[in-house]
């Protein structure tokens, strides 16, 4: 018997709380702190050039990056006007991205720089002489987007680093029901598995409760022979596992369907992509978190189409206003929710891409790569981390096209986010393992 | 001589798998267990029709005549629609698609050109639009399904849909002055997904610590597949870069092709100076020779047919076919579908671990073949399977669907599962109640009348339900929860409508085991 209340009941049990916890007992964070804080995903699937998400516009920078950037190159009205950061230097955000580069004048949008999977500090040398551990199976779309989700850099982990964090918080109670903490708006992934936590998945404006079911005696009896079938051991692994998942959704769909009956319509107009939707549900969520008795969740969402191998101008052209305009109405939802303090949105992706273009109009496989963060929360305006130098066979590059080593790790930036969600310090080494290689500089600053 | 090899193999695989498939007295024919459960490996999914004439024949006739079957075919579509633009409507071959699954007499091919369509990837999304090109795509499979996996390997790489979706179609020698190189997009996607996988295995199937390739194999392997350019459209003037047309192959246009010397895996060279044809000649032969390459398809296909957690053991027998045969598909796909552990549980004892989750496309033409559905004109069945998270030819990436490598949370591989979320395990037993208590839409029709034959009685009911959907093997505890629904049911219909709901949204009808 391994249902979801099932297994958060023994977490419950083992620090001697509470299993179903009685309505208006709020965890004990609460009294001291802010009672809600949430992070949002936004992966950006298929590996951003994130070259062209945002270039430095100072002289000397531009000149080397127009060298490089060929057909690629982002000129004149393809860019923002320059934003200065904290520190003076002048950037633009590509021109697609202009509410982006708003929030980034508005201080609510920070940049993370070059930031990929890494095993501890690299140095070309060291990676080109094979002094030092790298991260498994670079350039691969799949093992990199999985350490990215998983912030484990090499071998297999059965366990996203959201995951840990959600085993995190069912472990110490910090959400008042056993609705998951995680739930992700883009399908089944890594992120969000834990150990002891298993993540919900839903689809935008698509009800988990299953149809055709009502008070009848036929009806519900078909519900309870369906019910009785999901905790038997069939004797077949996978049989269990499918099991377990059909009995999840019926355990989360009605108290998602009871919280979401109380949804009140924004103000706040999203665009109509599937980014859009995905966190216009997310902001819904957060609407009714108290109905969902929620103080600490984690969303997921996603966009595709990244992976520019050609074709890349006129492919950011398409996406980049679809990522700006959803980030940007949903910083504004969680302005009307009165929440902005107190949600961050961030991305991933699965790589940067070649600042050497390729024969047809795009970019290949690189490596370390520029992030967003957005909310309230942020210290933004400012760009953290480190920009590589645009020298093709230069001190950052892994080899000749410009494949940036990271100079700052996933572990570092996750660890900055899941500080500021309430992971105490002295547990952050088990939600990421190799902050430990990263010497003192095991938060960013761009939050908390 | 590789003719003879094959045929040999073959046989011997067959007779082998005979062996197993008949009582151990050898006189009795396949059990309807036995039957059912190698229908759902090697078709669309059983019938009571095909059960009976598989039990006739037996799995090695069977298997002949499959090899045999007339290849059913996907419509060719205009490649401009009403409109003058791009024709980007691509229902009407996904309708064939499920017309065929459901209807077609080659169901070994169709399955088989399914899977490798999975490994293969050529997608809508972020990919290509043009509708025309779909049908042609999808004959290499099918008419490869039975031959080599040189073939395929070839055939797809020419092929202008490929070239388009992982851009070798206008791969140009990288220009210096314009200070670009040769797109790796195609070069990385063949070494890691279609081939060989990310490090070298052993025949077994387990993985070794050495990596298949580095970047520098990449970066070498673009350039020795540039200098292809898309089929001449009729009536127009070839182009050394042609703009996209895809009927036909890609050919070669020497003066974009890379002529330098080129590295590639296991230290293989690629002289300067070669041609473009000479260099894909050079690499296929490289390709099958490498011993990598027997266990990592062996392996996704025995996860796409039978299930997703072989042992060691199995995906040896078959990688040793694969090696032996050079490639025969027809040697690999009968060695696969008769090995011991394939039909070790027609037996009635199960293993554990064994299985596979029916994909929402073999969900739904399942339950379709076993509801003796026909789809009109406009059925809507296509977008069933995408709501349920595979939408055919839409894949999301060239990563296909899901992943060979993805793992439930037992750890246990379970590739199906990266698209079974709690919101897809709803949706399926949506789709079943709409079928059985509804419509799907005015072009999808079920005929329920054999199972009211039995309606009368529970156990009768049962069992007939269970031959078509469980393979006769129905647990007690289904059999009990899906009899308390038809106790609660007052008419005929409804008991067969709840009986039939409780098997389709069990766990037991979802594995396929």
């Amino acid at each position: 018997m391994f249902t979801r209340r099932g297994f958060i009941r023994v977490g419950a049990a083992s620090v001697g709380s509470l299993a179903l916890r009685p309505m208006g007992l709020l965890p004990a964070l609460a009294a001291n702190g802010p009672d809600y804080r949430a992070l949002v995903c936004i992966f950006l699937y298929g590996g951003n050039d994130s070259n062209n998400t945002i270039v430095p516009v100072d002289d000397a920078t531009y000149k080397e990056y127009m060298n490089i950037r060929g057909n690629l190159a982002l000129t004149g009205s393809a860019l923002t006007a320059p934003v200065t950061s904290v520190s003076g230097a002048p950037y633009a955000f590509h021109a697609k991205l202009a509410e982006l580069s708003s929030l980034f004048g508005s201080k609510e949008l920070a940049v993370v720089a070059n930031v990929g999977s890494l095993v501890q500090p690299l140095t070309r040398a060291d990676y080109l002489n094979h002094q030092a551990p790298v991260p498994s199976n670079l350039f691969s779309h799949s093992d990199q987007q999985l350490q990215w989700q998983t912030s484990i850099a090499q071998g297999h982990s059965p366990t996203g680093w959201a995951g840990r964090v959600a085993d995190y918080v069912a472990k110490n109670n910090l959400n008042g029901s056993a609705f998951p903490a995680f739930v992700s708006l883009a399908g089944n992934n890594l992120q969000g598995t834990g150990a002891g936590t298993q993540p919900v998945a839903i689809t935008p404006g698509r009800s988990l409760q299953l149809a055709g079911f009502d008070s009848s005696a036929e009806s519900q009896a078909r519900w309870k022979a369906l019910n009785s079938l999901l905790t038997l051991d069939s004797g077949i692994s996978l049989i269990q596992a499918a099991d377990h998942t059909l009995a999840n959704s019926i355990e989360d769909a009605k108290l998602l369907a009871d919280a979401l009956a109380k949804v009140t319509p924004l103000k706040t107009q999203f665009p109509k992509t599937a980014l859009g939707a995905q966190l216009q549900q997310v902001a819904q969520i957060i609407q009714v978190r108290a109905d969902l008795h929620m103080n600490r969740q984690i969303f997921f969402c996603s966009l595709g189409g990244f992976d520019t191998h050609t074709n890349e101008i006129a492919t950011h052209n398409t996406l980049y206003p679809q990522l700006s305009q959803a980030m940007a109405a949903f910083y504004s939802a969680t302005d009307e929710l009165k929440v902005a303090q107190d949600v961050t949105t961030f991305t991933e992706s699965d790589f940067s891409r070649t600042l050497q273009p390729t024969s047809g109009g795009g970019s290949d496989h690189a490596w370390g790569s520029h992030h967003l963060v957005a909310g309230g929360a942020v210290k933004g305006g400012q760009i953290y981390g480190k920009f590589p130098s645009f020298a093709l066979g230069g001190p950052d590059d892994a080899d000749t096209r410009g494949r940036w080593i990271p100079t700052t790790s996933v572990d570092q930036y996750g660890a900055t986010l899941s500080s500021w969600f309430g992971i105490p310090d002295s547990e952050l080494t088990n939600v990421f393992p190799n902050l430990v290689n990263f010497g003192a500089t095991k938060k960013l600053g761009f939050l908390g | 001589m590789k003719n003879n090899l094959s045929k040999t193999v073959v046989t011997a695989a067959i007779l082998a798998g005979v062996a197993l498939a008949q009582s151990p007295d050898g006189t009795t024919a396949l059990s309807d267990r036995a039957a059912g459960r190698f229908l759902d490996q090697a078709t669309w999914g059983p019938t009571p029709s095909a059960i009976a004439q598989l039990k006739q024949i037996g799995i090695a006739k069977w298997l002949y005549a499959q090899f045999a079957a007339t290849p059913s075919d996907l419509p060719d579509q205009p490649e401009l629609g009403a409109d003058g633009k791009t024709n980007r409507d691509l229902m009407p071959v996904e309708r064939a698609f499920f017309h065929n699954a459901l209807a077609g007499d080659d169901q070994l091919r169709q399955r088989v050109a399914f899977a490798l369509s999975q490994i293969w990837v050529v997608s809508v999304d972020s990919g290509v639009g043009d509708a025309y090109a779909y049908p042609h795509y999808w004959r290499i499979f099918r008419d490869n399904a039975f031959t080599n996996y040189r073939d395929i390997i070839k055939a797809v790489t020419l092929n202008p849909a490929m070239g388009r979706y992982l851009n070798m179609a206008n791969n140009n020698k990288g220009n210096p002055k314009a200070g670009t190189a040769a797109n790796e997009n195609y070069a990385r996607e063949l070494l890691q997904l279609f081939t060989l996988g990310l490090v070298k295995l052993n025949p077994d199937g387990s993985p070794t610590t050495t990596p298949t390739y580095d970047q520098s194999v990449v970066t070498n392997l673009a350039k020795a597949l540039t200098g292809w350019t898309y089929p001449t459209a009729p009536g127009a003037t070839p182009k050394p870069n042609n703009p996209a047309y895809y009927a036909g192959q890609m050919f070669p246009v020497e003066s974009n092709h890379d002529t330098s010397e080129k590295i590639i895996f296991d230290g293989q060279k690629l002289p300067a100076g070669q041609t473009a044809e000479r260099d894909l000649e050079i690499l296929l032969d490289a390709l099958m020779a490498n011993p990598t390459l027997a266990p990592f398809i062996s392996q996704q296909l025995i996860e796409h047919l039978v299930t997703s957690n072989p042992s060691p053991y199995y995906i040896q027998r078959v990688s040793q076919v694969f090696s032996s045969t050079r490639g025969d598909m027809k040697a690999v796909l009968a060695t696969i579908l008769t090995d011991p552990e394939a039909r070790a549980g027609d037996s009635g004892f199960v293993d554990r671990n064994f299985g596979h989750l029916r994909e929402p496309i073999l969900f739904m033409t399942g339950i379709l073949r076993g509801l003796n559905a026909t789809l009109g004109p406009a059925t809507s069945v296509p977008s069933q399977a995408a709501s349920m998270g595979e939408d055919l030819f839409h894949a999301p990436s060239v990563f296909s669907y899901f992943s060979p490598q993805y793992r439930t949370e037992k750890g246990l591989l379970g590739p199906e599962f990266q698209i079974y979320s709690t919101q897809t395990a709803a949706t399926r037993a949506d789709i079943v109640n709409t079928i059985l208590y509804g419509k799907l839409d005015k072009d999808t029709t079920v005929d329920l009348s054999p199972f009211l034959k039995y309606a009368g009685g529970n156990t009768a009911l049962l069992d007939y339900i269970s031959s078509v959907f469980i393979d006769g093997s129905m647990s007690s505890d289904l059999h009990k929860a899906a009899s308390d629904a038809i106790n609660a049911a007052t008419t005929p219909q409804r008991k067969v409508a709840g009986a039939l709901y409780i098997v389709l949204t069990s766990g037991e009808y979802d594995i396929i085991h």
